[in-house]
């Protein structure tokens, strides 16, 4: 499916040439049923969107979109490998879709001052928002805020609990 | 025995301003904190207060503040005044106290001051050299009987130890009652007469007394992210001071009231910057990449104490506010966090995380001496008292949170706790004046 | 292959530019029919997109390795803290277990310096005018205290109060067992601001007035350190040579014969 981006907007600019495409050639397809069943497109002509409903891409719990959350190591603030897939495919999202805008929420697990913490989270928020900047996102698309150890989505106090707290999580522009 | 008061001579009775409080915007809250000793200093000095003369009620409540203000400091030990009526005006037994084992007595009245109000009036002997220590008189409304009552210790606390005494502080802590639901509470630093100054869905942390005792400094997470507020706390009155993309927090008080330090994340990274306490003039105080945060004003108003993570582990820094050189303070173990100074200059508290415990600790500045105070898991946020005596926490045992003041030296440890909730994030007031 | 970044208004302009030539070309020549131009079209985006992706790539990895050189930049940085606290300290360590030591010493040097005195045949004799005239004008104990303030300022690091203090102590007390030993130290106060001049003249004074004393040997080695500090060698070799032949059984002897190895 991703692939095939590239081919539309070119079709559609050299649609816009004297030369008119009569046959869809092997990675490409007619221009408007492309437009109908992937919802890039639409969104961007759809002007002032709703901002409160977010299209079904990144909800859809098959897309990898739909997925938030990156975790990190104990004081770590690198991306590990196995995220970088999906920052990636936010970095394009946000790419695609200017409208959109990124709040990343850095956190930690709770051992140590409140205070400290905070400045961890913003360092962890910070790595994913360059991350996403690198790769296509504009700056002013992406906030990275710290809720340090404030929000704790396990509140247990064991190592699993710490794992899933040491979390860094990017939500769109009606999900915060 | 003890300090012998030079001050006060015969009956000076001080005609002290009404003991008119702000009151706070927002409803009083039902949970109290209950105080518990846990260690007591070894030598505490034999008091009695006699019970105080007029009004049964008001009489029986002023008593028990005073009483209950002297015990938990764990400096005194109350002799027991069972059978005794006497007032300001009668003239003690000293033989009689003597043999009860008294080094002190207090007595006084409580009465109709003539407008409306009471006025409350004692004196303080020496029983050991039977002379009178001096006294005082509180002019107060029927609803402030408490603060008189802390007045009073205060004075006798200053008479008995030299050092001023701070019953009649407040302090101010979050408590957290349920997944969310978060309230930032003034109390007596007894922990009575608690009020919620704020209340929200999302986290409150770091606040932090203005100079003046009129106004708190916070985090609130309110809008999805760390914000920072000042809010008067006789009116309710609330300003945005950092508001910059990224996080906004840990504010600290300049000496004078006039500005914050904090912690921005605007420019990438966490730094130190100082900002009017109107939320004009930001101007950044450090530029290590690195993480910078926990900024906290020497008394000098000069010198900034931070915790910074430039040397690979969090360890405490200072630096001068005309940028001069960073110094690190902190050589001991690998995270040392949350440096705060006493008023007098000469310690700082901070956390320090020992044998994988996280505990308050004391460093002597003159001879870069640390000593550790207690034997926590999990040790938070300190705060002196004004009078650089006592350090106020916060802790967690039975995992709940719970508030813990600790004196300088470790001797006395009490712990306030609301039955309830979660407490946490102290800050101890300033003097009222 | 992971989903292709893309650059969108890169790409758009590059095609469009491409377009713009390939009209131009077709309206010329019509060597490109349509299916051409598309196909070129195609493999240029196709380009640039990888050119995007690597990119991109690089530029993570470099910031990757940003990220671990600042790492590593911090913990030197932690770590030289921590050592210079840690020679700061030891110095200072050094310092009073130097002063303690020469405090003990002194007191054993002045009781075999007196006992030497009086135990000297005929000396015992001496006229007693010369002995009054001397003895009394000194107070012993006001002598103590004044050595024992400047030798707490050296203490202190007050390197330049030291200096001074010493050296008025000399002045006041010219014939004090306690002067040698003001000399040294004041030379050594000296040495250590680097003014090694002074400090090798009032090491001098030490070991041309009394060459018997325990200081001397000691204060041709603050000499010898000196003169190489000066960036003499040569004398600094001479004068540590001169310690082995006039002070053969000195500690200071054993240090002379250290630094000539070197």
């Amino acid at each position: 499916m991703k692939r095939l981006i590239i081919p539309t907007l070119l079709a559609l600019l050299v649609a816009g040439c004297s030369s008119t495409p009569d046959t869809a050639e092997q990675t490409g397809a007619p221009v408007d049923s492309r437009g109908a069943n992937d919802g890039k497109i639409a969104t961007v002509t759809a002007g002032n969107m709703d901002s409160r409903k977010l299209p079904p891409e990144l909800t859809d719990p098959k897309n990898i979109l739909s997925k938030r959350s990156v975790y990190f190591d104990y004081d770590k603030f690198d991306i590990k490998a196995e995220y970088k897939d999906l920052v990636a495919a936010h970095a394009k999202f946000l790419n695609n879709n200017r409208q959109f805008k990124m709040l990343i929420q850095g956190n930690t697990d709770e051992r140590g001052s409140r205070e400290y913490n905070l400045a961890l989270g913003q360092k962890r928020a910070d790595a994913i928002k360059k991350q996403l900047v690198l790769l296509g996102a504009r700056e002013e698309q992406v906030e990275s805020v710290s809720l340090g150890e404030e929000k704790p989505k396990n509140p247990g106090q064991n190592e699993a609990a710490w794992a899933e707290n040491r979390r860094g999580d990017m939500l769109y522009s009606g999900e915060f | 025995m003890f300090r012998p008061s030079l001050s006060l001579r015969g009956l000076s009775l001080i005609a002290c301003s009404v003991l008119a409080f702000s009151m706070l915007s927002t409803t009083p809250a039902n949970a109290e904190l209950t105080i518990e000793i846990t260690g007591a200093g070894a030598n505490r000095i034999p008091v009695a207060i006699a019970d105080f003369g007029g009004e049964p009620g008001s009489s029986r409540a002023l008593t028990s503040v005073v009483r209950g203000d002297l015990e938990h400091s764990g400096l005194f030990r109350m002799i027991d005044t069972t059978g005794v009526a006497i007032t300001e005006t009668t003239s003690p037994a000293y033989a009689d106290w003597k043999n009860r084992g008294a080094d002190a007595l207090a007595a006084g009245s409580i009465g109709p001051s003539g407008d409306g109000r009471q006025e409350a009036r004692f004196r303080l002997y020496d029983v050991t050299r039977q002379a009178p220590l001096g006294g005082a008189a509180f002019v107060t409304s029927s609803a402030m009987l408490r603060a008189a009552g802390h007045r009073i210790a205060d004075v006798i606390y200053e008479k008995l130890t030299g050092e001023p005494g701070v019953f009649s502080t407040r302090i101010a802590y979050v408590v957290k009652s349920g997944p969310a639901l978060y309230e930032l509470h003034i109390a007596d630093s007894d922990g009575q007469n608690a009020q919620a100054a704020l209340k929200s869905r999302e986290p409150i942390i770091s606040p932090t007394w203005s100079p003046d005792g009129t106004r708190l400094a916070y985090v609130s997470f309110e809008n999805k992210k760390p914000v920072i507020y000042v809010h008067s706390l006789a009116s309710g009155q609330r300003i945005v001071v950092a508001n910059f993309k990224g996080s906004n927090s840990a504010p600290a008080w300049s000496p004078d009231g006039r500005k914050l330090a904090v912690t921005l994340s605007k420019d990438g990274g966490s730094q130190i910057f100082t900002i009017n306490a109107d939320g004009s003039g930001v101007q950044r105080l450090t530029t290590n990449s690195g993480i910078n945060t926990e900024p906290f004003f020497a008394p000098d108003g000069q010198t900034i104490y931070f915790t910074s993570d430039r040397g690979g582990s969090p360890q405490i820094y200072r630096t001068s506010l005309n940028g001069g050189d960073v110094q690190r303070v902190t050589f001991e173990g690998s995270y040392n966090v949350s440096p705060r100074i006493s008023a007098d200059g000469k310690t700082m508290a901070f956390i320090s995380r020992r044998e994988n415990g996280f505990r308050l600790a004391v460093m002597d500045l003159a001879s870069r001496q640390v000593q550790i105070l207690t034997d926590s898991f999990k040790d938070e946020s300190p705060s002196f008292a004004p009078n650089s005596r006592m350090i106020l926490i916060a802790t967690e045992i039975g995992g709940r949170g719970v508030l813990s003041a600790v004196s300088v030296d470790g001797r006395i440890k009490q712990r306030l706790s609301i039955p309830a909730g979660d407490v946490r994030e102290p800050a101890w007031g300033p003097y009222l004046r | 292959m992971p989903a292709r970044r893309l650059r969108c208004s890169s790409a758009i302009s590059t095609v469009a530019l491409l377009l713009a030539v390939l009209g131009a070309q077709q309206a010329h020549a019509g060597l490109f029919d349509d299916e051409e131009a598309r196909r070129q079209v195609n493999d240029l985006s196709i380009k640039v997109n990888e050119r995007v992706d690597t990119l991109s790539k690089a530029q993570i990895e470099l910031l990757n390795q940003i990220q671990s050189l600042r790492e590593d930049n911090a913990k030197l940085r932690g770590q030289l803290e921590t050592l210079q606290y840690e020679l700061e300290s030891t110095k200072k360590r050094q310092q009073d277990f130097y002063v303690d030591l020469d405090g003990r010493l002194r007191k054993l040097e002045t009781a075999g310096v007196a006992a030497a005195d009086t135990a000297k045949p005929g000396e015992g004799e001496a006229p007693p005018a010369d002995a009054a005239s001397k003895k009394p004008a000194a107070d012993p104990a006001a002598e103590a205290r004044e050595y024992e303030a400047a030798l707490t300022l050296f203490k202190a690091n007050k390197l330049k109060d030291a200096a001074n203090a010493f050296e008025a102590f000399a002045k006041t007390y010219p014939d004090s067992a306690l002067t040698p030993n003001a000399y040294y130290w004041q030379g050594n106060a000296l040495a250590a601001q680097r003014d090694c001049k002074r400090a090798i003249d009032a090491y001098r004074v030490v070991v041309n007035k009394w060459p018997q004393n325990p200081k001397a040997p000691d204060s041709l080695i603050g000499v010898a350190s000196c003169q190489q500090e000066l960036g003499d060698a040569k004398s600094a070799k001479t004068t540590l040579e001169a310690v082995l032949i006039k002070y053969p059984d000195s500690p200071a002897a054993s240090t002379a014969k250290q630094r000539l190895k070197k």
